[in-house]
C-alpha cells in the first residue's frame, strides 16, 4: 500500500527512448514487425518500472510506452474509429485526431495485458490509466452519431467493461483522464459527470479523475460531485494561482496535486516544489494531498522527466520531514 | 461572390511527410536554432500554404497565420505590458494557448503583422487579407492585473490595435479582417464592444471585415450591422441561429458566409452547399457574399482542408454557372 501522507505518483505517460521512437516510425511505414515493436515496448516499460522504483515513487504507472497519445491508442483499439491525421494541441504538440465513423465498441480488453505485465515487474502498486468517455468524444471528429450524448454513453459503456476487466486483473487504483471535461461545462458537465459515474460505479477500487489546464474555476465546486476518490489537477503550470479557486469551497475529495510543469523544459528546483506543496497544504486538508506532475511527461526528454521527478520526490521527502 | 478563408491553415503536411515547422519549433524552444533560422522555416511553410489555397481556387487568401502560435499570444507578445502564463483552452476547441497576463500598460510600439502581410503579398498571385485578433477577444482571453476595470483594458487594447490597423492600412490591402469570436459569449458587453470597435477602426481607410465564429449574433442583431465594418462574418455551422438573425432585419453589408464546417472532417456535399447559398441569397444578394469556412482551418488535417476548400470553390462555380 502507499504511504498515507503525501504519497507520490505520476499522471501516466513517460517519454519513449529514442530506439522505441524510431521503431514506431518504422512500424507505421510497414517496415517493422508488430512483435518486434511489442518487445521494445515491453523493454521500455520494464525500464520505466525500474526507474520509478529507483526514484522512490509510491504509486507506479506502466508509462504508456505503447500509446502515441491520450486518444490514438483507444481509437485504434476500439471499433468505430478511423484516424484522420495530426492536429495541433498547443505549441508544437500534435496528436492524431480520430474520426468516429461507426458505433463504438470493444473487441477485446485494451489494457489488461499491459497492466498485468507492469504489475508483475514490481511489488509496488501500479495504477491503471484510461482516457475518459467525454474526452475521447471531444477529441475526436464525430461523423457518425447524430447526438454526441449517444457517442459519450456508448464510450462510457465500453470503458466500464474495460475498467471491470482491469479490476478483475488486480488493479487497485484506476485513473480516468478527462482533460476535456470543462470544454463547455454549461451544456455538458452533467453529461460528462454521468458518463464518469457509470464507469466508476461499485468498482470497489480507488478511483481518480485527472483534469488539466482549461478553466477549472468554471466547474468548481461542481467538480466535487464527480464519482471518484481523487481529483488530480495541474497547479504548477499556472504557478499555483489555481489554489485561490479552491479557497471558495472546502475540497471534499482527495487531490492529486500537480507540482511539476510538464509544458516547460526547465527543471524545477526542489525549493520551488517545496514552496508549492506548502502553499497547497494551506488550502487542502493535508491528509487528502497526493503529489504528481501536472500531466503526463511524454513530451519531456528522458533526462528532463527523470530530473523533474527527482525534484518532486525530494520535495515530498522534505515536506514530510517537516511535520512535527 | 468571393471565396476566402477565415485565417489559419494547418502548419504541417499530412503524414508521413515530415512536419518541418514542428521540428523547427522544437529546436527553437531548445535554443538549437536562431530566431532567423526559425523565421526562414516559417516563411517556407507560408509559401506552401499560400500555394495550397491558390491551387484550391480560393480568391482572397491569408498567410495561413503560420507565425501565430495561436490568435492570442501572437498579439500579446507584439505589444508591451503582457507576460505569458499557463495553458488555457481556446474557446471549446482542442487547442490550448498560454494565457497572456497584462502586468503593465499595453502599448503598441512596432507593427506586429505588417512584415507577414508584405511577405505573403509579395509571394502570392492572389490578393492577401491581413487578419488581426480584435481587442475585445484579446482582453477576454487574457488576465488583467494592471487596469482598474475590464472596460479600461479593452479600450486600451483597442487604442493599441488601432495603431496596428493603421500600419496595415498603409500597405493598401483590399480588405483587413478583425476577429472577434469573444463577443458571442458575452453579448451583454455589446455597448463596450461598440465603443472598442469605433476606437479600433478610427482613421482606417481600407475596407474592414468583422468576423465572429463559434456561435450566433441573434441577441446583438441588427445592432452589429451599425459597427464601422463593411463585411460581417457569421458562422452558420456552430451558430445555426444566425439564420434567425437574418430574419430579424435586412442585412445591408457584405456577409462573410461561414458555411463549411472548419471543425469536422465530414466533407459537405456540393448539394448542401448549393442549397445553403440559395437560402442565404434570399437575405443577401450573392454579389455581396464572401464564401468561407466557419472558422480558421487549423483544427483539421491538411488533406481534409484541401478537399473542403475545393468543394467550397466548386459550390461557388456551380451556383454562378461558371465552368469548373
Amino acid at each position: 500500500m502507499i504511504p498515507s501522507y503525501l504519497p507520490t505518483t505520476t499522471v501516466g505517460s513517460f517519454p519513449k527512448p529514442p530506439g522505441l521512437l524510431a521503431a514506431r516510425r518504422k512500424y507505421r511505414r510497414g517496415q517493422l514487425d508488430r512483435e518486434v515493436l511489442r518487445e521494445l515496448e515491453r523493454q521500455a516499460t520494464q525500464e520505466w518500472i525500474r526507474r520509478q522504483e529507483e526514484l522512490g515513487l509510491d504509486l507506479l504507472v506502466d508509462g504508456e510506452q505503447y500509446r502515441a497519445d491520450l486518444v490514438t491508442f483507444f481509437a485504434e483499439e476500439l471499433d468505430g474509429f478511423r484516424m484522420a491525421g495530426l492536429v495541433r494541441a498547443f505549441g508544437n504538440r500534435y496528436y492524431r485526431k480520430p474520426v468516429v465513423i461507426a458505433p463504438v465498441g470493444r473487441r477485446h480488453p485494451l489494457l489488461v495485458e499491459w497492466f498485468r505485465f507492469a504489475q508483475s515487474l514490481t511489488s509496488k502498486p501500479v495504477k491503471a490509466v484510461l482516457t475518459g468517455p467525454y474526452t475521447l468524444a471531444e477529441w475526436s471528429f464525430n461523423e457518425y452519431y447524430p447526438a454526441r450524448r449517444d457517442l459519450i454513453s456508448d464510450l462510457a459503456r465500453v470503458l466500464r467493461e474495460e475498467a471491470q476487466d482491469l479490476v478483475r486483473a488486480g488493479a487497485r487504483y484506476l485513473q480516468i483522464d478527462e482533460p476535456a471535461i470543462h470544454s463547455r461545462p454549461e451544456e455538458d458537465f452533467e453529461l460528462a459527470r454521468a458518463a464518469l459515474a457509470h464507469i466508476t460505479e461499485d468498482l470497489g477500487v480507488y478511483t481518480i479523475v485527472h483534469i488539466c489546464y482549461g478553466d477549472v474555476a468554471r466547474i468548481y465546486p461542481d467538480m466535487l460531485r464527480l464519482a471518484v476518490d481523487q481529483i488530480a489537477l495541474a497547479l504548477a503550470n499556472t504557478r499555483f494561482t489555481l489554489l485561490e479557486v479552491f479557497r471558495t469551497h472546502p475540497f471534499t475529495r482527495d487531490v492529486g496535486l500537480g507540482v511539476i510543469d510538464v509544458t516547460r523544459h526547465r527543471v524545477e528546483t526542489v525549493e520551488e516544489v517545496v514552496s508549492g506543496i506548502q502553499r497547497a497544504l494551506e488550502v487542502f486538508p493535508p491528509h487528502r494531498v497526493h503529489l504528481s506532475p501536472d500531466c503526463g511527461l511524454r513530451t519531456c526528454t528522458m533526462e528532463e522527466a527523470v530530473a523533474k521527478l527527482e525534484a518532486m520526490v525530494e520535495a515530498a521527502r522534505l515536506v514530510r520531514a517537516m511535520v512535527p | 461572390m468571393i471565396t476566402t478563408v477565415v485565417g489559419s491553415y494547418p502548419k504541417i503536411p499530412d503524414l508521413p511527410a515530415p512536419g518541418r515547422w514542428r521540428s523547427a519549433k522544437e529546436k527553437r524552444e531548445r535554443g538549437e536554432i536562431s530566431p532567423e533560422e526559425f523565421l526562414q522555416v516559417e516563411r517556407e511553410v507560408t509559401l506552401e500554404v499560400i500555394q495550397e489555397q491558390v491551387e484550391a481556387g480560393i480568391e482572397l487568401i491569408t498567410d495561413g497565420q503560420i507565425r501565430w502560435e495561436d490568435p492570442q499570444t501572437y498579439f500579446a507578445q507584439g505589444l508591451t505590458g503582457f507576460t505569458l502564463d499557463g495553458l488555457q483552452r481556446w474557446f471549446d476547441t482542442n487547442m490550448y494557448y498560454r494565457i497572456p497576463v497584462a502586468e503593465g500598460e499595453v502599448l503598441w510600439t512596432d507593427p506586429i503583422t505588417v512584415e507577414d502581410y508584405r511577405f505573403a503579398k509579395a509571394h502570392s498571385p492572389r490578393p492577401v487579407k491581413p487578419v488581426i485578433t480584435g481587442p475585445y477577444t484579446l482582453a477576454r482571453l487574457s488576465q488583467n492585473q494592471y487596469y482598474a476595470t475590464f472596460e479600461d483594458f479593452v479600450l486600451s487594447l483597442a487604442l493599441a490595435l488601432n495603431q496596428e490597423l493603421r500600419a496595415l492600412d498603409a500597405e493598401n490591402p483590399l480588405l483587413i479582417q478583425v476577429d472577434e469570436p469573444g463577443i458571442l459569449r458575452h453579448k451583454a458587453d455589446f455597448p463596450l464592444f461598440r465603443e472598442a470597435m469605433i476606437t479600433l477602426t478610427e482613421g482606417v481607410r481600407a475596407p474592414l471585415a468583422l468576423y465572429t465564429y463559434f456561435g450566433d449574433v441573434v441577441d446583438i442583431y441588427p445592432e452589429i450591422l451599425d459597427l464601422p465594418f463593411d463585411v460581417i462574418g457569421l458562422d452558420f455551422v456552430a451558430g445555426p441561429r444566425n439564420w434567425e438573425a437574418l430574419e430579424k432585419a435586412p442585412f445591408e453589408k457584405w456577409l462573410g458566409f461561414g458555411i463549411l464546417d472548419a471543425r469536422n472532417t465530414r466533407l459537405e456535399s456540393l448539394e448542401e452547399l448549393v442549397r445553403a447559398l440559395d437560402r442565404v441569397s434570399r437575405y443577401v444578394p450573392l454579389d455581396r457574399i464572401y464564401l468561407n469556412p466557419s472558422a480558421g482551418l487549423e483544427f483539421l488535417p491538411r488533406n481534409v482542408v484541401r478537399a473542403k476548400l475545393h468543394r467550397l470553390v466548386e459550390a461557388k462555380r456551380t451556383v454562378l454557372g461558371v465552368g469548373v
